[in-house]
């Protein structure tokens, strides 16, 4: 039997800062154990299966990484399997791509930056994850510098017959005035329905006057598990704007955590998803305004078939001194069968006078009388439910600036609709 | 000798276990224009819904031939690929759907059907231009969503141009006056009798005399309680408006 803590042999086992790290992970997630639903923060989510789940630690695989191309101009940084391919694109002046463990052992002066902003308490598996930190890249964008072509982070899963666990980590560091793009593409071949688990975590640093555009599709296999946690700090009038769209997987969260910690800080976090089966996808969001004049708007919007699931928890926290603060929060699910299910938490904590805060859910069905005015058309039924589907996401995915990366997202979303 | 192209035999329907329609009668021929004229509450677009597929409805007895085939079994858009076509009085808004790419599904979905290769983007957008510059509907209008801020007579005149397009062998045109100023009545009016072709019927249902002056029906029928109570040439609109329906509905 083989469960989510195995001894596994890992790369720096003699650096005692690195082993140091992995225990609190390793002691944490022994502590915190798989989420119930007694776990607040994963109440309508349950990974339960995970603890009996015969996982096998995923295996460097010697084979080339699959070549996985982007309808787009971009960089590309290649993961299978989890594991780090090094045969990544030539990266322009001024942006450095380093795997982890590299950084980890060589270069003690960015040690600052690992573990620090995804803590291990009360999310057990950025626990898990820190238990096993050994892949991942270390991204740093020097001050002053606009990358114009996206910086694409591929992992691209070979499903097996036994089910492969792997763990995840990127460290971005934007630096002061520099803007960049990321697009992070989760995708998989072989069976589908391998339960493969992947785990990944982000820690995003932006300094000051520094924008991330951060882009995320999660099209796992249908049986997989994909858990994924974005933190992001934010320095003055820095900005982080992210879209998710997840369409895979069996169990999904993307939860994502934005600390807005000086003035003129702002974000916006979208999201989309596509769901039918009896999956479960979550959307789970965590925004912090830590100082005055910072915004933050949201979008989510899901459409949930079959038996599935939508989880929607979404928080906004406003500090004492955090005046003149904007927090929006929208989500929105469309439910396509009787059995289709969608549960929302959202929270606002405001502690200071003198913001604007607002939230709300809404959940519906497909339109009836559009139905019909499109088939007394000619339109047949399931291409009048895509094309009013595909419209129902377009107002999030429209928010997507990049227009080729926008493209390419509505089509793996119409595909999914089908 | 004529082809009947609608026949519609002693129809009784009801919805939600209220009888509204009892006991209706109506053949129409191909090239034929027909007015159904009648009160509020006769019954009339419940009419027109069935004969267009629309959910909500029970037809308890009678039949309804289109070309000689079961109307009622087929879904709407087996009936709208076969050529029934309804304007309808109330057009349906579709936030996020550009109505040029509404429109492109439709023509293609008809095309498909009758083993036409579907049109190209081009194709497409001439096609409209062409049409819709008859009928005043430019083309900004037809990047805009659906009927999305549309006003009354823009709707209108957009059901018209989807009937231009799409060239029905049937069409119903429910009340579609209303709502219209003189001006865009008459555009209306022009963009529906250029579609009179002699193989082209219609079946135009409405409250007052006004459009038919510019339509010019063979047959006026008065549909009052769920049944056509009197036939007649286009005179009979005439009548109707000067006595009013109350010689037709029943003593409450």
């Amino acid at each position: 039997m083989a469960g989510l803590l195995q001894k596994t042999p890992l790369m720096g086992k003699d650096s005692p800062w690195l082993s140091g790290i992995r225990k609190r992970g390793w002691d944490s997630f022994v502590k915190q154990g798989i989420p119930t639903a007694k776990t607040e923060a994963w109440k309508y989510t349950k990974p339960r299966d995970l603890a009996a789940e015969d996982f096998v630690v995923s295996k460097i695989s010697m084979s080339e990484a699959s070549k996985i191309d982007l309808p787009f101009d971009c960089y590309y940084i290649r993961f299978e399997n989890g594991w780090f391919c090094p045969s990544q694109s030539n990266l322009p002046q001024g942006v450095e791509v380093v795997p982890l463990i590299e950084v980890a052992l060589l270069k003690p002066h960015l040690q600052k930056y690992f573990c620090s902003l995804a803590q291990v308490d009360g999310n057990p598996f950025v626990a898990l994850n820190q238990a096993y930190l050994q892949e991942g890249v270390f991204i740093k964008i020097e001050n002053n510098i606009n990358l114009q072509k996206p910086l694409a982070i591929i992992n691209h899963t070979t499903t097996e017959s036994a089910n492969i666990f792997f763990n995840l980590r990127n460290i971005i560091v934007v630096d002061k005035d520099s803007s960049a793009t990321i697009v992070e593409y989760h995708t998989y071949s072989g069976e589908a329905k391998s339960r493969y688990l992947a785990n990944i975590v982000n820690e995003i640093y932006l300094a000051s006057g520094a924008e991330l555009n951060h882009y995320k599709v999660q099209s796992e296999a249908f049986k997989a598990n994909h858990i994924s946690f974005s933190v992001a700090s934010l320095k003055k009038d820095s900005s982080y704007n992210s879209f998710c769209l997840q369409k895979g997987a069996n169990i999904g969260r993307n939860e994502t955590l934005v600390k807005m910690h000086e003035e003129g800080a702002k974000t916006e976090v979208n999201s989309a998803y596509l769901m039918n089966g009896w999956a479960t996808l979550d959307t789970t969001t965590n925004i912090e305004h830590l100082a005055p004049c910072t915004s933050s708007h949201q979008l989510i919007k899901g459409v949930i078939g079959g038996e599935a699931k939508g989880v929607f928890q979404g928080k906004i926290h406003i500090a004492p001194h955090a005046i003149k603060t904007e927090g929006n929060q929208l989500h929105k699910a469309l439910l396509l069968t009787d059995t289709a299910e969608v549960d929302v938490k959202p929270e606002l904590e405001i502690f200071a006078d003198d913001v604007k805060c607002s939230h709300g859910a809404t959940s519906g069905e497909l339109d009836a009388e559009q139905l019909f005015y499109m088939r007394s058309r000619g339109i047949g039924l399931s291409e009048a439910r895509q094309i009013l589907i595909d419209a129902y996401l377009d107002e999030v995915i429209t928010k997507i600036s990049n227009e080729k990366i926008k493209d390419w997202i509505k089509l793996f979303a119409q595909e999914k609709s089908k | 000798m004529k082809t009947p192209l609608l026949e519609i035999e002693d129809l009784h329907a009801r919805v939600c276990d209220k009888e509204i329609i009892k006991g209706f009668n109506l053949t129409i021929n191909e090239g034929e224009i027909h007015a159904l004229m009648g009160p509020n509450g006769a019954g009339k677009s419940t009419l027109s819904n069935i004969l267009c597929g629309k959910d909500g409805y029970e037809v308890t007895s009678g039949s309804v031939r289109f070309k000689g085939k079961n109307l009622l079994s087929m879904s709407p858009e087996e009936r709208a690929r076969e050529g029934v076509f309804l304007t309808m009085q109330y057009p349906v808004e579709i936030p996020g759907v550009p109505t040029a790419t509404f429109l492109k599904h439709s023509v293609n979905a008809i095309r498909k059907h009758h083993n036409l290769p579907e049109l190209d983007t081009m194709e497409f957008i001439k096609m409209v231009r062409e049409e819709g510059r008859k009928l005043g509907v430019d083309a900004d209008m037809i990047k805009r969503p659906l009927n999305v801020g549309f006003s009354g007579g823009e709707k209108k005149r957009l059901e018209i141009l989807q009937m231009s397009i799409l060239k029905p062998a049937f069409a119903i045109l429910d009340e579609a006056d209303s709502g219209l100023d003189i001006d865009a009545l008459k555009t209306v009016s022009e963009g529906v009798n250029a579609l009179r072709d002699g193989s082209r019927s219609m079946l135009v249902i409405t409250h007052y005399q006004r459009l038919l002056n510019y339509v010019i029906p063979d047959f006026v029928h008065v549909y009052a309680d769920g049944k056509i109570v009197r036939s007649g040439d286009k005179t009979l609109a005439l009548e109707l408006e000067e006595k009013g329906y109350a010689q037709f509905v029943k003593e409450k």
